[in-house]
């Protein structure tokens, strides 16, 4: 089956670790990861996505099509926060760092509850990923063992969300997260 | 000897990993400037034609019509990155911006399909494997 999974971290280092080991299970061939990137919310409850130096233009739509894959995960509610609020989220390198889908409102956190339970709090990273599993408990059992909390919606029922679809994103969400491991070299501690 | 299911999937990992490198290296001439943009894309449009050309030959072992049907949809979107790398090179302005981004897209979506086809075969393999 092919979800969109977040796997929220207490912090960014392990968030690494996570991304790290969740490519190792890719290489192991019991899941296929088909993009992941890792998002942060920094004390000012602003999101960051990291990414490689890129173009700034580029490096704004990774920023905003993951804002909205995030607000997607969370949710119809969340989805509405984060796209028809002009919401975005800031790309690391990019420089911009945008007015970010508000979780932290308790209405949208009450939504996001009743959706998935996804909230990423202030200090908190997560790990977002396109992938390909036969079973949910490969990805959660190594996950757990990490300190990590997995939320996860099916691609084909964040596509039902046809109202979410309003044409602001001109490509899948999959052209936001990087098609294998990255891992800014603050991280690489393994 | 090596099962015929076991070469098809090291030869679409061989691919998968060269597409990756492919995105990687496109991810990272637009960071540059200019003529630095420019003589990156050639290479990339050489390595795109190359990636197209070792999906072709790897295609033939494969026996699944999903998995081939993906696999020539990568084949489509690596002629477009080629495309789209050649005209960056001669225009400028907002259709050069246009190459590039559209360049990008192009080499993301041809990864998106060979790891599609890299999950399909691999599910197959796990079913038939809990037969």
């Amino acid at each position: 089956m092919r979800n969109y999974v977040a796997v929220v971290f207490d912090d960014a280092s392990t968030a690494y670790k996570g991304l790290h080991a969740l490519w190792e299970l890719d290489g192991a061939g019991e899941v296929t990861v088909h993009g992941a990137a890792v998002v942060h919310r920094d004390e000012f409850g602003q999101f960051q996505v990291d990414t490689k130096e890129t173009h700034p233009a580029l490096a704004t739509a990774v920023g905003v099509g993951v804002g909205a894959l995030l607000g997607a995960l969370a949710g119809p509610l969340g989805a509405a926060a984060g796209v028809a609020g002009g919401a975005g989220i800031g790309a690391a390198t990019g420089g911009v760092v945008g007015v970010a889908a508000d979780l932290n409102r308790a209405d949208i956190r009450r939504q996001a509850a009743l959706e998935t339970r996804f909230v990423l709090r202030v200090g908190q990273s997560a790990v977002v990923a396109d992938v390909s599993e036969d079973a949910t408990s490969t990805i959660d059992t190594r996950m757990h063992s990490l300190g990590g909390t997995v939320y996860r919606r099916g691609k084909s029922v964040l596509e039902d969300d046809v109202w979410f679809d309003d044409g602001t994103y001109p490509y899948d969400y999959y052209y936001y997260l990087y098609p294998y491991e990255y891992i800014p070299s603050d991280y690489r501690i393994w | 000897m090596e099962k015929v299911e076991d070469k098809v999937k090291d030869t679409l990992g061989h691919i998968r990993a060269a597409a990756q490198e492919l995105h990687g290296a496109i991810s990272d001439a637009t960071a540059k400037r200019g003529g630095a943009i420019k003589a990156d894309f050639e290479v990339v449009s050489q390595k795109a034609k190359a990636v197209a050309e070792s999906i072709v030959k790897g295609s033939m072992g494969v026996q699944d019509e999903a998995v081939k049907k993906l696999l020539a949809e990568a084949v489509t979107h690596l002629e477009a990155t080629q495309k789209n790398a050649a005209e960056s090179l001669k225009s400028s302005g907002q259709a050069y911006q246009k190459a590039v981004r559209q360049t990008l897209a192009d080499g993301r979506a041809s990864v998106q399909k060979v790891s599609e086809a890299v999950a399909a075969v691999r599910t197959a393999e796990s079913t038939h494997t809990h037969k």
